[in-house]
């Protein structure tokens, strides 16, 4: 029993740290402040974009990160620590220095940009592509963690029976990998909602939610950017623990 | 036929080296050996899962060949009728001839009532059908067995034994079954190699196998208890004080091997034709499950295994006084 209380205290400790802000922030927020708010059409605007562009990144993430998280897991290659160095990278720097970085590749004097004669500045791909940056390590390394789960003679019993190495990952890994890659997805998607160094660098219009808030607090004060705040948290929060229960129940 | 010539891999820290086996059609054939001696690598070959950095293997077409892994390796995410047709996907079948053949197969290994069932609810020796079946389905030419009993309890094990002969009469497929349980190999097998270590130590029928080892290693594997190392002058081996007569006229060096059940015991020295007969004192008894191994010291310990039957109607116990006696052919020389 003291074992428990120990550890219970300590973790409680670390909790209340957590809930403490979050809590004080619903506190202060009055209800009417909170729909003048949401009526608002630039806070809808900025959390709905905020929302969409770090749907399209994860999707993106999904897309292109599988088979990078699967390679991960079940092949030993040269320069593969390197590889996940770089996938990891976004996860310790600071995140405006990231933004910086991805202004030189897409802004708009980079090289893609003289070549294409488009520019992720300024506009939702660049956000999409900034959240994507800062984001993705949650994608690759759950996803990865998941495959390397699998036991990978169940991929060499289906390649027996017939399946070929995409339909054996298709009909095996995949769906046995499901889990871990929904969660680092939905982790991902709540990490690049709440990005602001790298977007407000990189594409600081159209406004975010996070940019917003900042914008907010920046010129009008605590009292104008909280409700904003408290709605993002709100909707976060929702969409965040609904799609865990869809995870946890599968 | 299925030729294994002069097969080499390096798979991660560990290397098959130089492998040629040669496989008839429709034969029981068992790989045996120790742990981490390489068996599922060859198994893994012959699959086509890996492709050899030396020589070849003949005579297989990767698409008539099925594994069955030592932990059966059944999808947990698939049902156990999922399971069984899940190599059906990959075939151009109507949806009747896929079901079928699934009640045929299920029929066959007695699985018809667990067709519903979640795999990760099922037994070890359900879990075994259910991946016998999955492989069967697809009526491979080959089939390729990882331990497939080495996880059973030893009343499955046996159960799933003689599923394997009875399959094996019916179907006349080639079986090739790895396995490290000697006994399983002499249950089953028409032919056997030996593997140590990455290479082929020793092939061809199983009792033949048993009764001459090819060298020290494979007499330990195989069970001998009885192994010893000397000089050989006129058919005898010099042991403190002791002279085991031995088939081999003269060696240097030698390690010879004197199979436990080929030891007689007694109380009072025999009358025989055996060239070998010592008396000594019991040092130890240990109870089995079908037999008893005596140790007796007769200047060297030498282990005997009687029946239980014998056991009781001698009235052995520690200490006492008693004869061993064996013939020269039940000594095993491996020169070196």
């Amino acid at each position: 029993m003291r074992f428990r209380a120990v550890f219970g205290f300590l973790g409680f400790l670390l909790v209340l740290f957590v809930a403490l802000p979050i809590l004080r922030m619903f506190w202060g927020a009055e209800g009417d402040q909170l729909l003048e708010a949401a009526a608002q059409a630039e806070v809808r605007s900025a959390i709905f974009l905020t929302l969409r562009a770090s749907l399209w990144a994860t999707l993106l993430a999904l897309f292109l990160g599988i088979p990078l998280a699967y390679l991960l897991a079940r092949l030993d290659f040269k320069g593969k620590q390197l590889i996940e160095g770089l996938i990891d990278l976004p996860v310790v720097i600071p995140h405006t220095a990231a933004g910086i970085a991805l202004l030189l590749v897409w802004g708009r004097h980079s090289l893609f940009s003289r070549a294409t004669g488009w520019t992720m500045a300024g506009t939702e791909a660049g956000i999409t592509l900034a959240m994507l940056f800062v984001s993705l390590p949650f994608l690759v390394n759950g996803a990865k963690e998941g495959f390397r789960l699998v036991d990978v003679r169940l991929e060499n019993t289906a390649r027996t029976l017939g399946a070929t190495p995409f339909q054996a990952f298709w009909t095996v890994s995949l769906p046995l990998a499901k889990k871990s890659i929904l969660s680092g997805a939905i982790m991902m998607w709540a990490r690049g909602i709440s990005e602001f160094g790298a977007v407000v660098i990189l594409a600081y219009h159209p406004l975010t939610a996070p940019v917003l808030i900042f914008e907010r607090f920046q010129n009008f004060g605590l009292r104008s950017a909280t409700p904003v705040a408290v709605l993002l948290l709100l909707l976060s929060l929702l969409v965040i623990v609904f799609l865990r229960a869809v995870v946890e129940r599968r | 036929m299925i030729r294994l010539v002069n097969v080499s891999k390096n798979f991660r820290d560990f290397q098959l080296v130089n492998i040629s086996l040669e496989i008839k059609s429709g034969e029981y054939f068992i790989i045996l050996g120790p742990s981490g001696a390489g068996k599922t690598l060859i198994l893994e070959l012959l699959a086509g899962l890996l492709q050899p950095d030396e020589g070849r293997i003949e005579g297989l077409s990767t698409r008539k060949v099925a594994l069955i892994y030592q932990d059966y390796m059944l999808f947990p995410h698939l049902n156990v009728q999922e399971n069984i047709g899940y190599g059906l996907r990959f075939r151009k079948l109507s949806l009747d001839e896929r079901l079928a053949k699934l009640k045929a197969i299920a029929r066959e290994l007695q699985i018809e009532h667990l067709l519903h069932r979640q795999v990760t609810t099922l037994s070890g020796g359900e879990k075994q059908r259910v991946a016998i079946a999955r492989a069967l389905i697809l009526q491979p030419e080959v089939l390729l067995l990882d331990e497939p009993t080495a996880a059973l309890d030893y009343g499955a094990r046996r159960q799933v034994q003689q599923l394997f002969a009875r399959l094996h009469r019916k179907y006349r497929r080639t079986f090739i079954h790895v396995t490290h349980d000697f006994e399983e190999a002499l249950a089953l097998g028409e032919r056997i190699a030996l593997l140590f270590k990455g290479r082929i130590i020793q092939q061809g029928e199983p009792q033949d196998v048993f009764r001459r080892p090819a060298n020290r290693e494979v007499a330990d594997f195989l069970g001998y208890k009885n192994v010893f190392s000397g000089r050989i002058e006129n058919h005898r081996l010099e042991l403190n004080g002791l002279a085991i007569f031995t088939p081999v006229a003269r060696a240097a060096r030698a390690h010879l091997a004197i199979r436990s059940n080929e030891i007689i015991i007694s109380r009072r020295r025999i009358q025989s034709s055996a060239r070998n007969s010592f008396r000594g004192r019991i040092k130890e008894i240990y109870p089995h499950l079908n037999t008893v191994e005596v140790v007796v010291d007769v200047g060297v310990e030498l282990a005997v295994d009687i029946t239980p039957q014998s056991y009781q109607e001698m009235g052995l116990a520690e200490g006492d006084q008693v004869f061993v006696t064996f013939k020269t052919t039940s000594v095993r020389v491996f020169e070196y």
